[in-house]
């Protein structure tokens, strides 16, 4: 048996103490608890068990919470009298009950040191809990030797301690004075612990503290007010026990009980709720079922006659059909009652999901709906990217390393793997119903916003990729071209020149060669016509000085008139370079299928993007046919990021237009 | 005629070098960069200096940088370009902005009398433009009334003004007397509404900002 499970059973017993004591009053030989007026004793039960309830409650989930365990047995030591009156003989009951009365306010006081964490503020508060401990057990034990007679009804009872020394010695009455005053102090010490640490809470910690803060405050005041009834009905010769100490005593007990009480299951302390909440719908479920099962055999049973087997079939199937939609909707009305957070959280992502299905929302807007859903404005959502091993947030940015910061970080899987981490206010692992209830409504809308993200990363690396590519043949024509001319070309003309000194050179007599060389030289000519065409082609030079100036070069070698209209401000390389191709590609086409008068080529620079539309009158009707010029231009244009139109109605001349992006 | 060569290619350099000597000329100086050339220039002082357009560290437009700079701080020196493709708009602007300027495609320099009629030219404070370069502020694609009403004889006569060719130059190479070729071309500046004017190299201005103020 685990070290939890037995400190729960240890639990459950110490609750049981008090309920026996009380049993033990209705012995005959027992009766401690006989000047208790009738009237009192509900109010009196209530106030013994409403600790003990709240502490077994806490201690069922956390059975090592301090808390817990004061609440257990703070109280027990107010009602061994009983056992000891019955163990002992009544002196020593009566005895016990006289000397134990700091205990009624020892458990309240105790509490407002270290609630709600279980611990002190600060390791400085070990004296003062010192001194209380002191001066507490100092008081009893002191008052356990009191050696005076019983008085009032119990008179007749004899002191089994009468004549001790303790008690009779010179330094008992001002002795127990010193200790009363160290408890008076430590009450207030501890009720001003409890303020203090409400002061410097916030959240939802200063709610849980609001109520117990209060409560403390009542333990100095009582004991004051304790005393001065006894000093007052010791002067008139009245007692005031019945009437006001008792019942303020008992209203003590019952506020520090429920300000616990109130802490724990209103704001989510020691996450209570979960069990109180599973607790309420299965307890519904079964009564409900059982109501159900047993409806349904004995209404059936009136008409079949009899215990028939079909009747506890149709029974038994009846219930199982309608477990889990009742469940359900039990669960529902439980948490529209008791868990209103995870209620409204629930909805909220249930809400979206149906939101997103109709197409009203995006999938990456969970992160934010979970946010809402959980009420913490810290959470944040972050993908997992598997492939790239990196995590992507909401907006679909790749971030290298999640945030460190004091948050709590909760992974969500499916399907055995990781798709997202949430970080979350660490204050929300106390409300892990909440928690687990939000998240495994939105696992869905999680894993669908996952895969959109990482499939946008991925076409956009792709989409750079292409780009990168395009570019690359751009610089690798610019490269060639440069080749072309300062490479073979300029050795040409070098081999042309010294071919012409060779001419000129000629020895008398062999001017025959002359015409021979002048055919070379033409040769070589004509060679460089062509390399220089050749090289024009593979990338206009004249790019280098613009677009507009390359279109218009363009312009002047076509076979038509071409208007042309470009901006003279430059962009990108990449992009002029695109844009010329562009034009040149469309220009080639109208030239050769179209068979236009003229052409307008026009290059806008707006918006961000480079407008490039090229316009013949020619025959129209061109269409895009997969291995054409117009689809090779299409992929270039794509390639930019860019788009590519094109209008050609038959006989109405043939409109490219083309809008590349260049910022 | 006094000279300094600005080409990278050493064996070209040479070879210009050999054609020019072989022609009686004297070459000063033959340099591999913009720097250099600058420095021989100032030197120097020579009559024209051959410039190639893209010569080291950068092999973009240094050559072109250099004649600009030439031209403004030496303008008795002029200055032929050399390119190896017809580079545009600036070496258009700059034979039509002044004389003592030339620019030729390289292989030119094959048609070795034209290159050295070219040259002395230009040394002389007169203009050179490429016929290719010419051919293309010429385009068939302009739309131009005034080129419009010229006859195909005087669109070949004003492309040989553009190139900057003398009236005996234009004359011995379209078979033609002197007489015709000035009747011609006082025909084709009528039309172009371009002022009359003697002066060779006034009149290439004229036809050259006229053709790029056209074209832009």
């Amino acid at each position: 048996m685990s070290g939890m499970s037995r400190l729960r059973i240890a639990a459950w017993g110490a609750a049981c103490v008090l309920p026996a004591c009380f049993a033990m009053e209705l012995l005959p030989s027992v009766n401690t608890l006989d000047w208790l007026p009738l009237w009192l004793l509900p109010p009196f039960v209530v106030a013994f068990m409403a600790p003990v309830l709240v502490g077994l409650l806490i201690a069922n989930r956390q059975p090592r919470n301090v808390i817990a365990w004061i609440m257990l047995l703070g109280p027990i030591g107010v009602a061994l009298s009983t056992p000891v009156a019955w163990a002992f003989g009544e002196g020593w009951g009566l005895q016990m009950d006289r000397a134990t009365w700091p205990l009624l306010y020892a458990w309240p006081i105790a509490i407002a040191f270290v609630f709600p964490n279980g611990r002190l503020l600060s390791s400085r508060w070990r004296w003062v809990v010192g001194l209380a401990v002191v001066s507490f057990v100092g008081s009893v034990t002191l008052a356990m030797f009191e050696s005076s007679p019983f008085y009032g009804e119990d008179a007749a009872v004899p002191n089994p301690l009468a004549d001790n020394s303790v008690g009779e010695a010179q330094y008992a009455e001002p002795l127990s004075w010193v200790l009363w005053l160290g408890m008076l102090a430590s009450l207030f010490v501890g009720a001003y612990a409890i303020r203090l640490r409400l002061r410097r809470s916030t959240g939802v910690e200063r709610l849980q503290t609001m109520w117990l803060a209060w409560a403390a405050s009542l333990v100095p005041v009582a004991l004051v007010l304790c005393l001065l009834s006894g000093l007052l009905g010791y002067a008139l010769g009245v007692t005031f026990v019945d009437w006001v100490v008792f019942p303020m005593l008992l209203g003590l007990w019952i506020a520090t009980a429920a300000a616990v009480g109130i802490a724990v299951t209103r704001h989510g302390l020691f996450a209570i709720e979960a069990l109180v909440n599973r607790t309420l719908v299965y307890v519904s479920l079964t009564a409900l079922l059982v109501a159900a099962y047993a409806g349904i055999t004995i209404g059936l049973g009136v008409f079949v006659g009899g215990d028939s087997p079909w009747v506890i079939a149709f029974a038994t199937l009846a219930v199982a059909v309608a477990f889990r939609p009742l469940r359900a909707r039990i669960q529902d009305v439980v948490d529209r009652r008791y868990n209103r957070a995870r209620y409204e959280g629930v909805r909220l992502v249930r809400d979206f999901e149906d939101e997103v299905r109709d197409g009203l929302r995006a999938p990456e807007e969970v992160g934010a709906v979970v946010a809402d859903a959980l009420g913490d404005p810290l959470t944040e959502l972050y993908f997992w990217l598997p492939e790239t091993e990196a995590f992507a947030d909401v907006s679909g940015d790749v971030v290298a390393d999640l945030p460190r910061d004091d948050r709590a970080g909760r992974e969500i899987r499916r399907d055995d793997a990781r798709t997202a981490v949430l970080l979350h206010d660490p204050i929300l692992l106390e409300r892990r119903d909440l928690l687990d209830g939000v998240l495994a409504a939105a696992a869905l809308s999680i894993e669908m916003a996952r895969l959109r993200v990482e499939v946008r990363l991925q076409l956009a690396e792709v989409e750079a990729s292409r780009t990168r590519i395009v570019e690359a043949g751009y610089e690798e024509r610019r490269r060639l071209e440069r080749d072309l001319h300062d490479g073979a070309q300029q050795r040409l003309v070098s081999l042309g020149v010294q071919l012409r000194r060779l001419q000129l050179a000629l020895p008398r007599g062999a001017e025959v060669l002359s015409p021979a060389i002048d055919q070379a030289v033409d040769e070589v000519a004509s060679t460089i016509g062509d390399l220089r065409q050749i090289a024009a082609g593979v990338r206009p030079a004249r790019l280098d000085d613009g677009l507009a100036a390359a279109l218009r070069d363009l312009a002047q070698s076509a076979p038509l008139p071409v208007e042309v209209e470009a901006p003279r401000e430059r962009v990108a390389a990449s992009v002029e370079a695109a844009a010329y191709f562009i034009a040149c590609e469309a220009l080639t086409n109208a030239v050769k299928h179209g068979s236009p008068s003229k052409v307008a080529v026009r290059a806008v620079r707006e918006n961000g993007a480079l407008y490039v539309s090229v316009a013949d009158d020619g025959v129209g009707g061109a269409v895009v046919r997969r291995g054409s010029g117009l689809a090779g231009l299409r992929d270039r244009v794509a390639a930019h990021g860019g788009t590519f139109e094109i209008v050609s109605p038959r006989g109405g001349g043939t409109r490219v237009e083309v809008e590349i992006p260049c910022e | 005629m006094r000279v300094v060569i600005a080409e990278d290619t050493v064996l070209l350099r040479e070879g210009l070098a050999g054609l020019l000597e072989d022609a009686g000329h004297t070459v000063l100086a033959g340099v591999g960069d913009a720097e250099s050339l600058l420095a021989v220039v100032a030197e120097h002082e020579p009559e024209l200096a051959i410039v190639d357009v893209r010569m080291p560290p950068t092999y973009e437009d240094e050559g072109m940088r250099a004649a600009v700079e030439i031209r403004r701080l030496h303008p008795r020196t002029g200055v032929l370009v050399l390119s190896q493709h017809v580079e545009g708009r600036f070496a258009v602007e700059l034979v039509g902005s002044e004389g003592g300027f030339g620019y030729l495609l390289k292989d030119r320099v094959l048609d070795v009398g034209e290159f050295l009629d070219a040259a002395e030219r230009v040394s002389r404070g007169g203009s050179a433009l490429d016929p290719e370069v010419v051919k293309q502020l010429l385009s068939p694609s302009r739309d131009d009334d005034a080129l419009g009403e010229l006859t195909p004889r005087e669109r070949e006569v004003l492309a040989l003004v553009a190139e900057g060719r003398t009236n005996a130059s234009i004359a011995k190479e379209l078979w033609l007397t002197e007489k015709t070729v000035e009747t011609h071309v006082r025909s084709i500046l009528g039309k172009l509404d371009l002022p009359q004017d003697g002066a060779t190299h006034r009149r290439v201005l004229a036809v050259v900002t006229y053709l790029r103020a056209s074209v832009a």
